[in-house]
C-alpha cells in the first residue's frame, strides 16, 4: 500500500483477513512459549550427561518429575488456553459465499477467447 | 499344559480378534462408503467428491483432521520408540500438544475463504486463482503426485506390514495366504515359490478395500471412515491405559523399576542341539534362551528364525555369522524369565556382544534424556533434535497438502473453533497415554527389542487377557488399522484429484462433462490404487525415511507459500514459485548430500544437527520473501479480491 494515499480513499481490509491476522500473532506466540517451557524444563530437569547414572528419579503422579513439569503440565495448560483461544478470542468470521465453478468458467472462457483469436 | 502351549493359544485368542475385528471393520467401512457414493448423486460431483460440499460440520472436521495426521506410526511405530528409548519419547511427541491450534488455527479460516472466492476444490486450485497462474499450479501439482506418490506406495506396505504382523499366528489366514502364493505361483507359472505369500494376501487385502470404499464414495466416505477411526484409536488408548496401569501395579512402580533398567546387548548366538537331527530343526523368533554358566545365569532372546539342518548339530555356519538376537541385562527381567520349552536341549553360544552406545550397563537411562540408543553417541533425542522435532511435528503438519484440503472442507468459522478444542482434547487423549501405555510395556513384557513394531498388539493381548477380557483385543489392535487406512485414503484422493482436476480439467479439458469427469475421476482412483499396490509388492527399500522425507519435503515445498499467500498482500507469483521451489531444492539436496555421505543409504545431511525440514523452511521463506521484493508488486485485483473488504464476499 503507498503510504502517501490519503486517509480517506485507502481500502479497507477484510475483517475476516484482519481477524485471522491477529489470531496468527497469538499461535506464533503460544507456540514459542510452550516450545521454550518444554524444552527448558524437560533439559534442565530431565538430561543427564554422557557416563551419569541415576538409579532413582523424583517423580510426580507416577512419571519422572521433568516429565509432569516439561510435557504433561504444559500440556494441561494447553487444553485450558485452547478454550479461551477457541471461544473467546478467535473470531466467528463470515466466510463468505461459495462460488463453485467460477474458476473453471473464467478460464474455459479465457481459452476459448484465446482459441477464437487464434482462428483469426 | 506347557507354557509354550499357552502363549500359543493366547496369540491365536487374541489373532482370532484382530481377523475378526478386522472384518467387522471392513464391513462398516464398505456400508460407509455406500451411503456416501448415495449422497454422491444428489450434489455437484467434484465438490462433493474432493472436499465434501464444504459442507463438514465439527465432528467430521475434527477427526477427519486427527484422524489422517495419525498415521500407522502413531500406533505402531511411536509405542516401538517408547518402549525402546523410554520416557523421554514424551518430549519427542511432546508439540502435539500445540498441533491442533497451530496446524490448523494457523491456515484454517483464510483458506477456507480463499477457496470459497472462486470455488477451488483442490490446493494447486488455490494458488492458481491467488496469483492467476496456471505454471504455478502445475509446479505445485508436479510436487504434491512426485511425494504422495511415493508416500502411498510407503503407507500400503506399512499398512500390510502391521496387518500381517497381526494375523500371521491365525491358521485360516496361514492357509489361504499359501493357497495364494501357490495359484499365483501356477497362474503366473513362476520359477521360484512366492517368498512372503503372507505380506502377499495382506497387501492385496488391505489395499483392495481401501482403493474400493474411496474410489466408490469418494471425500465423504473418507471423512465417515476417518470419524469412525477416531473413535476406534482414542476408544483403544483410553481403554488400554487403565488396564496397563493395572497390570504393573501403578505408574511410580512402573517409572522406579524403569529407572532401574539398563539396556539389552546387542548378540550374534549360535545354537547348539546334543546329537543331530533327522529333520530340520526350527527356533522362531523371539524364542528365549538361558545359559548358566558358573552360576550366571544368561538370557537371552532371538530375534530372527534359526534353523539347525537335519544332520546337524549347530546354526554355525561357514560365514561366521550367528542368529540375532539381545541379552538382557536388567536383575529382575534376568532372575524370571523362563525359556521357551522346546523338545530338546539348546545350548547357546555367544558368537559376538555388542553394548549399546548410549546408555550401557547405566541405569535411570529409560527414565532422562537423552534416552537410551543402541547406535548413536549422542543417545536418542539430544538437545538439538528434541527442538527440532518440536518444531516439526507443529508445522509439517499445517503444511501437508492433505490436511490444508480439510481446511478448505468445513461449513462456518464456528465449526472450526469447535473443531480446534476437540482435536486438542483428542490429542491429549491418545499421545500421552500412549507414552504412560508403553513405558508400562517395557516393565511388563521383557525383550521386545527383537521386535519392537509389535508392541502394541502384544500389550493389547496381554492386558486383555489379565482382566480376562480377550475379546477387548480386537478393539485394541483395530486401532493400527484405523491409523493406517485413514491416512492412505486421503493420499489417494489427494493425487486422484491433482490428476483429475488439476491436470485433466484445469489443463486439458474445461468443458469436459460431469459424466466424463465422473468416470475419469473413479478410474483415476482405482488405477493410481492398484499402481501403488503394485509397487508395493516390491517396495524400495528405507521405508520409515521415504514416509519422513515426503511428508517434510510437502512440508518445506508448501508451508511458507501457502501462509505468505493468505496474510501478505504485497507476496506475488514469483515469491510464491521461488519459496517453493527453493524449499524444495534445500530439502533434497541436504537428503541426496547425506545420502551421498553415507554410502547411498537414505539419510539426511543434518546442518548444525538440525533436521532438513527446518533448514528447509528458512530457505523457503528467505527465498520467498527475497524474491517477492525484487519483482513488481501483484495487481491491484488480487489484492483487492484476497484482501480488501468490498470484494470479500
Amino acid at each position: 500500500m503507498n503510504e502517501d494515499e490519503p486517509q480517506s480513499t485507502r481500502p479497507e481490509y477484510d475483517p475476516t483477513y484482519l481477524h485471522s491476522l491477529r489470531e496468527l500473532y497469538v499461535i506464533i506466540a503460544l507456540f514459542s512459549v510452550f516450545c521454550v517451557w518444554s524444552i527448558c524444563v524437560c533439559f534442565n530437569l530431565g538430561y543427564i550427561g554422557p557416563e551419569e547414572s541415576r538409579a532413582e528419579v523424583p517423580m510426580v503422579l507416577g512419571m519422572p518429575s521433568w516429565a509432569f513439569w516439561g510435557v504433561f503440565l504444559p500440556w494441561i495448560v494447553v487444553d485450558i488456553v485452547a478454550v479461551w483461544f477457541c471461544f473467546f478470542f478467535m473470531q466467528p468470521d463470515d466466510l463468505g459465499e461459495t462460488h463453485d465453478g467460477e474458476d473453471l468458467a473464467e478460464q474455459a472462457s479465457s481459452l476459448d477467447d484465446e482459441s477464437e483469436s487464434s482462428y483469426e | 499344559m506347557s507354557e509354550f502351549a499357552v502363549t500359543t493359544l493366547l496369540a491365536q485368542s487374541g489373532s482370532n480378534s484382530a481377523i475378526l475385528s478386522f472384518s467387522i471393520y471392513i464391513a462398516a467401512v464398505m456400508v460407509l462408503a455406500w451411503l456416501s457414493n448415495r449422497l454422491l448423486q444428489s450434489k455437484s460431483f467434484l465438490s462433493e467428491y474432493f472436499l465434501g460440499s464444504r459442507s463438514l460440520g465439527v465432528w467430521a472436521f475434527a477427526l477427519t483432521f486427527a484422524a489422517t495426521s495419525s498415521s500407522g506410526g502413531s500406533f505402531i511405530g511411536f509405542p516401538s520408540l517408547v518402549y525402546t528409548h523410554g520416557w523421554i519419547a514424551a518430549l519427542w511427541i511432546g508439540s502435539y500438544m500445540i498441533v491442533p491450534i497451530v496446524s490448523m488455527g494457523l491456515l484454517a479460516k483464510r483458506i477456507n475463504q480463499v477457496a470459497r472466492k472462486t470455488g477451488a476444490i483442490t490446493i494447486p486450485d488455490v494458488l492458481r486463482d491467488r496469483f492467476e497462474s496456471s505454471g504455478f499450479a502445475a509446479v505445485a501439482t508436479a510436487l504434491i503426485v512426485f511425494f504422495m506418490a511415493f508416500n502411498l506406495i510407503a503407507q500400503f506396505k506399512g499398512g500390510s506390514v502391521i496387518l500381517q504382523t497381526l494375523l500371521r499366528d491365525v491358521p485360516t489366514f496361514q492357509v489361504a495366504s499359501n493357497g495364494m502364493a501357490d495359484l499365483l505361483q501356477s497362474g503366473l507359472r513362476l520359477s521360484e515359490p512366492i517368498s512372503n505369500p503372507g505380506y502377499l494376501m495382506c497387501l492385496f487385502v488391505f489395499t483392495a478395500a481401501v482403493v474400493v470404499y474411496t474410489a466408490y464414495g469418494g471425500f465423504r466416505a473418507v471423512v465417515w471412515t476417518d470419524v469412525m477411526q477416531g473413535f476406534v484409536m482414542v476408544g483403544g488408548v483410553v481403554i488400554m491405559l487403565p488396564l496397563a496401569i493395572y497390570a504393573v501395579n501403578g505408574l511410580g512402580n512402573a517409572t522406579d523399576e524403569m529407572a532401574k533398567m539398563t539396556p539389552p546387548n546387542l548378540v550374534q548366538l549360535s545354537l547348539t542341539v546334543e546329537s543331530p537331527t533327522d529333520e530340520v530343526f526350527s527356533i522362531p523368533p523371539n524364542s528365549w534362551l538361558i545359559s548358566v554358566d558358573a552360576d550366571q545365569r544368561r538370557v537371552f532372546r532371538t530375534a530372527a528364525r534359526a534353523q539347525i539342518a537335519a544332520g546337524e548339530t549347530s546354526t554355525r555356519t561357514d560365514n561366521g555369522r550367528g542368529i540375532a538376537g539381545i541379552e538382557l541385562t536388567y536383575a529382575r527381567h534376568v532372575q524370571e524369565q523362563t525359556a521357551t520349552p522346546f523338545d530338546r536341549e539348546i545350548a547357546v553360544e555367544v558368537l559376538e556382544s555388542k553394548p549399546y552406545v548410549t546408555g550401557a550397563g547405566r541405569q535411570g537411562v529409560y527414565v532422562t534424556g537423552p534416552g537410551p540408543h543402541a547406535t548413536s553417541s549422542a543417545g536418542f533425542l539430544p538437545f538439538s533434535l528434541a527442538v527440532s522435532f518440536f518444531f516439526m511435528w507443529t508445522f509439517s503438519g499445517a503444511g501437508q497438502p492433505s490436511n490444508m484440503v480439510r481446511l478448505m472442507a468445513f461449513n462456518n468459522a464456528r465449526t472450526l473453533r469447535r473443531a480446534i478444542f476437540t482435536v486438542s482434547i483428542y490429542y491429549s487423549l491418545i499421545y500421552f497415554p500412549l507414552v504412560i501405555i508403553f513405558c508400562c510395556a517395557r516393565v511388563l513384557l521383557p525383550g521386545w527389542e527383537t521386535e519392537s513394531d509389535r508392541i502394541m498388539p502384544e500389550m493389547a493381548r496381554v492386558t486383555t487377557e489379565l482382566v480376562n477380557m480377550p475379546w477387548l483385543a480386537g478393539l485394541l489392535v483395530a486401532a493400527p488399522f484405523a491409523a493406517v487406512m485413514s491416512t492412505m485414503d486421503s493420499f489417494l484422493l489427494m493425487i486422484s484429484s491433482a490428476i483429475v482436476r488439476d491436470i485433466y480439467q484445469r489443463n486439458i479439458n474445461p468443458h469436459a462433462s460431469e459424466k466424463t469427469i465422473k468416470r475419469m475421476t473413479y478410474a483415476t482412483t482405482v488405477t493410481v490404487g492398484a499402481l501403488a499396490m503394485l509397487a508395493a509388492i516390491s517396495p524400495p527399500q528405507f521405508l520409515q525415511d521415504i514416509i519422513v522425507f515426503t511428508g517434510s519435503g510437502l512440508s518445506t515445498s508448501f508451508l511458507v507459500p501457502v501462509v505468505l499467500m493468505l496474510y501478505w498482500p504485497r507476496f506475488n507469483r514469483h515469491g510464491a514459485l521461488a519459496g517453493m521451489l527453493g524449499g524444495f531444492a534445500t530439502h533434497v539436496t541436504l537428503y541426496a548430500a547425506g545420502t551421498y555421505l553415507n554410502g547411498g543409504a537414505m539419510t539426511a545431511y543434518r546442518v548444525f544437527n538440525f533436521h532438513p525440514f527446518m533448514v528447509g523452511m528458512f530457505a523457503s521463506l528467505v527465498i520467498g520473501i527475497v524474491a517477492t521484493w525484487l519483482t513488481p508488486a501483484p495487481p491491484e485485483h488480487l489484492v483487492r479480491k484476497y484482501f480488501h473488504a468490498e470484494a470479500s464476499r
